[in-house]
């Protein structure tokens, strides 16, 4: 290895940042001149900032030089390694094809792979590496590019993987921007469980003769003054498994609300989502439990709102916590209802108390008669079965004139309430008394 | 029941005998919102908040009290509300309103003084530990905290069953199968759930509700990969051992969680028996000045 002349890491004794883009130039017109292939490994160590975290820097510290020695051992001597940031490395491999490249990513990985003992821990670090052949005449900073939005294309598909450059599902710059943003979303989401930066507002769904048939609670994240669009941050828990944790949260603070509103002689139900990572969870039912018994509110003023794609899951546990989740007394609704693989059989068995359907049905009213047709057919099937059926982003009276005519019983949407918090919605409420 | 399904569990019913109005999670206290609303502002007021707690006399001495402590370190004697908020920064502050908030939360609780006393002795030589022994990554006034609402969910579950007070023995009295086994034999929840509950509704730290939610539970204080944060599981191993000192020091706290966390607890903390041996008579002394 050649990593003299140029500023070193102390930690790993690698390149630094600044030293290797210049050295990186410098290599790239060598192997032009020779006409020879060059590669680069992008590895990345998936959620070093727990570790951190849960170790402090030092520990942190001699993970990466425990990383740097595997890494010394296995690459060849032609190789350039590279300390990039904190827990990221870049190893540069000229007269290497993609093939022995990628051979020598997937020893790294392996190698990573075995335990590390730290403070009488025994860890497993891994890592997302990404992996990119140069291409004759490439930029250096479109070459580095390609391997860091295969790196984090490797960290999106959920870590300790390599992705070859060219397969990634990112595209061009925006696509890096997007990968960077979910782990600042994340960052944010710790963030606000911890100071008080969630809460809910609820949806009122209303039936045609006036009754309020339950209230939908909807999260809302702000961190720093800025609310987060639940578009942007339910993927990201979703996928970081925090969503456990934000569903509890929703679970507690949704039925307080329900007994909030028969203390102020209104007793109304609460719609509160549930996400697959909860229902799958073996704490499930001792959370909605213990949800219960902190509110000390009458099930039946609850109402646990799922996927149609989560109650089709044939899944033991998921069949086991929805009929246990039934056996309590909660209500449970199926979500976007018509977009998922329902079959009749299956409908006929759910333990489901209500049907909201998708708003795609309702967006095409009153022209698409097909639509119209069925929405009429859902509609009586569902009280057939007992169920009541919802139509959900109702917003125009056109829309909401059709579907009375279909019969739908109750209607969620702009055109007749917003989401509202806590306290807009109890005004709300009393407003609606008020002759 | 509005619901025709008949409920799974008898103890929903006896759950849904009681009056509405009875018995709720304790609310968090309006005061942790405001410091919160401050800290999320540019430049946070330490005054503005300083004269919320004033307002508050029991609430203004008791954060002085904790400025105090001992496992804070302050060299210097915190007179004053404002002073104890400049030594604690109002994360710690925050922290502190709400273990003196809990127990002030539960208005009946003369009933539990010994329940209290006990975790307010745990919750003192947890903050203690964590100091002594340098425990890497353990904020003392964390170990404090979780100390204090480690078994918050006990109180939660005695005041709504009647029949709690047998299972808690039960569990008291098994050296081998899991507590919450023995709560989940006859409820359909534990008090470690039912904690854990409220301290994120409190907005304490996540790795101080987490480690509620697991700290009966052997496997996740083992395993790397459990998803359990080291710092939450450090947390669970100095409040078990403090309650070990609590029981050799005092011979109060009859539960025999340490036959089954013991083990883990001293890994966790790297301590031998011997170590451990040699900390219970300061254990004892500082339990002294806490009664």
């Amino acid at each position: 290895m050649s990593n003299h002349k140029f500023a070193v890491d102390p930690i790993t004794g690698f390149l630094n940042r600044g030293g290797s883009l210049s050295l990186a130039r410098r290599v790239i017109g060598a192997v032009n001149a020779k006409d020879q292939p060059l590669a680069l490994l992008w590895l990345d160590l998936d959620r070093f900032h727990k570790v951190n975290a849960s170790f402090g820097h030092r520990g942190g510290d001699r993970i990466i030089a425990h990383v740097a020695t595997l890494i010394r051992g296995l690459v060849p001597v032609t190789a350039h390694c590279m300390r990039m940031g904190s827990d990221e490395f870049v190893i540069l491999l000229p007269g290497t094809s993609l093939g022995e490249a990628r051979a020598l990513g997937q020893q790294l990985a392996q190698a990573l792979e075995q335990p590390l003992e730290l403070d009488g821990m025994m860890i497993h670090p891994t890592a997302s590496i990404g992996l990119a052949q140069h291409a004759a005449g490439e930029s250096l900073h479109a070459f580095f590019e390609r391997a860091d939005r295969a790196m984090l294309d490797a960290k999106r598909q959920g870590g300790n993987r390599l992705v070859v450059s060219g397969s990634e599902t990112f595209r061009g710059r925006h696509g890096v921007q997007l990968a960077r943003e979910e782990l600042a979303v994340e960052s944010d989401l710790h963030l606000a469980l911890e100071t008080g930066g969630l809460s809910l507002d609820f949806q009122p769904v209303l039936t045609f003769d006036g009754r309020i048939e339950a209230v939908e609670g909807l999260m809302r994240c702000r961190v720093h003054d800025r609310l987060l669009a639940p578009g942007r941050f339910i993927p990201v828990a979703e996928k970081t498994g925090l969503i456990v944790r934000l569903g509890e949260w929703s679970l507690l603070q949704g039925t307080r609300f329900a007994a909030r509103l028969c203390h102020a002689g209104r007793p109304t139900k609460v719609a509160i989502n549930v996400s697959r990572a909860q229902l799958t969870s073996p704490t499930f039912l001792p959370a909605l439990h213990g949800a219960l018994i902190c509110a000390n509110v009458d099930p039946a003023l609850i109402e646990l709102e799922l996927t149609e794609s989560l109650v089709m899951d044939e899944s033991e546990i998921v069949q086991q916590n929805l009929r246990r989740a039934r056996e309590t007394g909660v209500g449970l609704a199926i979500d976007d209802f018509g977009t998922g693989y329902s079959s009749l059989s299956c409908l006929k068995d759910l333990p489901a108390t209500k049907l909201k359907l998708d708003r795609s049905f309702v967006q095409v009213l009153p022209d698409d008669r097909r639509a119209y047709a069925v929405v009429r057919a859902m509609s009586r099937l569902a009280r057939e079965l007992g169920m009541v059926m919802v139509a959900e982003g109702v917003e125009t009276p056109e829309q909401l004139a059709a579907l009375h005519d279909a019969e739908v019983e109750a209607i969620q949407g702009f055109i007749w309430a917003r989401p509202m918090n806590e306290e807009a919605l109890l005004g709300w409420l009393e407003q609606r008394n008020t002759p | 029941m509005t619901n025709q399904q008949k409920p799974a569990h008898p103890v929903v019913d006896e759950l849904l005998e009681r009056s509405i109005r009875d018995i709720d999670i304790p609310p968090r206290p309006q005061i942790i919102d405001r410091i919160r609303h401050e800290m999320h502002r540019d430049e946070p007021n330490m005054f503005v908040v300083g004269r919320l707690i004033s307002r508050d006399v029991s609430l203004a001495a008791g954060l002085i009290k904790t400025a105090n402590s001992p496992y804070f370190g302050f060299s210097l004697r915190v007179r004053s509300v404002n002073e104890a908020l400049m030594m604690l920064g109002l994360d710690a502050a925050s922290r502190a309103i709400a273990a003196i908030s809990l127990h002030k939360a539960f208005p009946n609780s003369a009933h539990y003084e010994r329940f209290w006393h006990t975790s307010a002795e745990i919750a003192a030589l947890s903050g203690w530990l964590a100091q002594h022994l340098a425990v890497p990554c353990v904020r003392a006034d964390d170990a404090y905290t979780f100390g204090l609402f480690r078994d918050c969910g006990i109180v939660i579950l005695l005041r709504r069953f009647g029949t709690y007070r047998d299972i808690l023995m039960r569990a008291n009295r098994d050296g081998e199968r899991l507590f919450t086994a023995h709560e989940l034999d006859a409820l359909p929840t534990h008090h470690a759930v039912v904690g854990s509950l409220l301290a994120q509704n409190w907005w304490l730290p996540e790795i101080i509700s987490q480690a509620i939610r697991s700290h009966h539970d052997p496997e996740m204080l083992d395993r790397f990969d459990s998803g359990l944060p080291l710092a939450s599981r450090r947390l669970i191993a100095i409040a078990q051992t403090a309650e070990r000192l609590v029981q050799q020091a005092t011979g109060g706290s009859q539960t025999r969680e340490w036959d089954k966390l013991g083990p883990s607890c001293l890994r966790l903390l790297d301590l031998d028996d011997e170590t451990l041996a040699g900390l219970v008579e300061p254990a004892a002394e500082l339990i002294k000045r806490i009664d």
